[in-house]
């Protein structure tokens, strides 16, 4: 015999209603979370303006791919960092230099490492000089490469090729005296 | 005792901090000479490379580097084509993590036919400032450094090349003509130094 509510409602519907609002919940929070790793396509400018939003910050813009095994080994460390230091002013963001076809890998490489900051793919197209000259006169392109900004939004530093997170926390340590 | 400790530090500071970002040798001036060795153990020398070829093309390459993997081809064709007209093309691997049998199973299967010298301490990287595979540097005659960059603009179809900029210098260089596009900069492996 079925157990109704005083609303008429049977409680196995109450059940599968809890159910569908938890699922709806969790895949609200998933979205939410996985949009907040990948934050859409940039070009230069795009980038410059999503680094002028965060002045007062120190901003760290780390260049990456999924193909490129030093990026892969430093990531984990700048998601500690950005846990370490975002209370104390320091933003970080991700670029991703892969081509558009890799977008799996490239969600499948966030997925693993969950940053908690958001990470940009390059926007496909146009000569990469530009793009490189553009973050970077003095960058050769060579990955990964980092630019450190200081909170009143001028570039600090760059780090060129893998950095240990002693390295990543002495870059953000000195900006923020 | 705390003066000494400073002295330590500011000393182990110089050391180990060096230059963020030194620069390599400028268009125009001496690229440096240097000796190494090719996989198969031959002595190489810069110098006479330069008397004994019109240019001689520097490539650092990588077994491992998907970026420079994607020009295996392109770079094994246009050594042999630039071969008929007097250049050299040299690849070199300073990756620390890509041993010499590595590398020269590597050039076998992708059947370079120019020698590959093996730089195990980054000399000749550190020399020249090379920072990622593909690197290319096209020095002349005289010693002089001409073109210094990317092989072409699209690592990722070579059908899709629209700026091919190494076979534009060099076909500049062999018409007697200066290098409009002396410098340009493409993504790539970052060089695993020691």
């Amino acid at each position: 015999m079925r157990r109704h509510s005083d609303f008429g409602i049977r409680i196995s519907d109450w059940g599968a209603a809890v159910a569908a609002l938890f699922l709806f919940l969790a895949a609200v929070v998933a979205a939410a979370a996985d949009a907040s790793r990948l934050a859409g396509n940039v070009d230069a400018k795009g980038l410059a303006a999503a680094v002028a939003k965060d002045r007062g910050k120190v901003v760290v813009v780390n260049f990456w791919a999924t193909w490129c095994v030093p990026c892969r080994e430093e990531f984990p460390d700048l998601v500690r960092l950005e846990e370490a230091y975002r209370a104390r002013g320091v933003a970080v963001l991700g670029v991703s230099i892969d081509l558009p076809k890799d977008m799996p890998k490239i969600e499948k490489f966030l997925a693993a490492n969950r940053p908690e900051f958001p990470n940009y793919v390059k926007r496909a197209g146009g000569d990469d000089q530009d793009f490189i000259d553009a973050v970077d006169p003095k960058w050769g392109g060579e990955l990964p490469f980092t630019v450190v900004y200081g909170k009143d939004g001028k570039k600090a530093k760059v780090l060129s090729g893998k950095q240990s997170y002693a390295d990543f926390e002495k870059a953000v340590a000195e900006l923020l005296k | 005792m705390k003066v000494l400790r400073t002295l330590f530090a500011l000393l182990a500071l110089a050391v180990f901090a060096g230059p963020a970002l030194a620069d390599g040798p400028a268009i125009g001036t001496a690229a440096p000479a240097f000796e190494a060795k090719t996989l198969d153990g031959k002595p190489f020398s810069l110098a006479d490379a330069e008397k004994t070829n019109s240019y001689v093309v520097l490539m650092f390459i990588a077994t491992q580097c998907p970026y420079s993997n994607a020009y295996n081809d392109r770079m094994r064709d246009m050594a042999a084509a630039y071969a008929k007209k007097g250049i050299l093309f040299v690849g070199i691997n300073s990756n620390k993590t890509e041993s010499i049998d590595e590398a020269a199973a590597h050039a076998k299967k992708h059947g370079f036919a120019f020698p590959v010298l093996k730089d195990p301490s980054n000399k000749v990287a550190d020399l020249y400032d090379a920072k990622h595979t593909p690197e290319v540097y096209v020095i002349g005659k005289d010693g002089k450094l001409l073109y210094h960059g990317r092989i072409d603009d699209n690592s990722d179809d070579a059908a899709k090349v629209t700026s091919p900029d190494l076979k534009n210098a060099l076909d500049a260089l062999l018409a007697g003509q200066p290098v409009a596009k002396a410098e340009t900069k493409a993504f790539g492996c970052s060089i695993k130094r020691v």
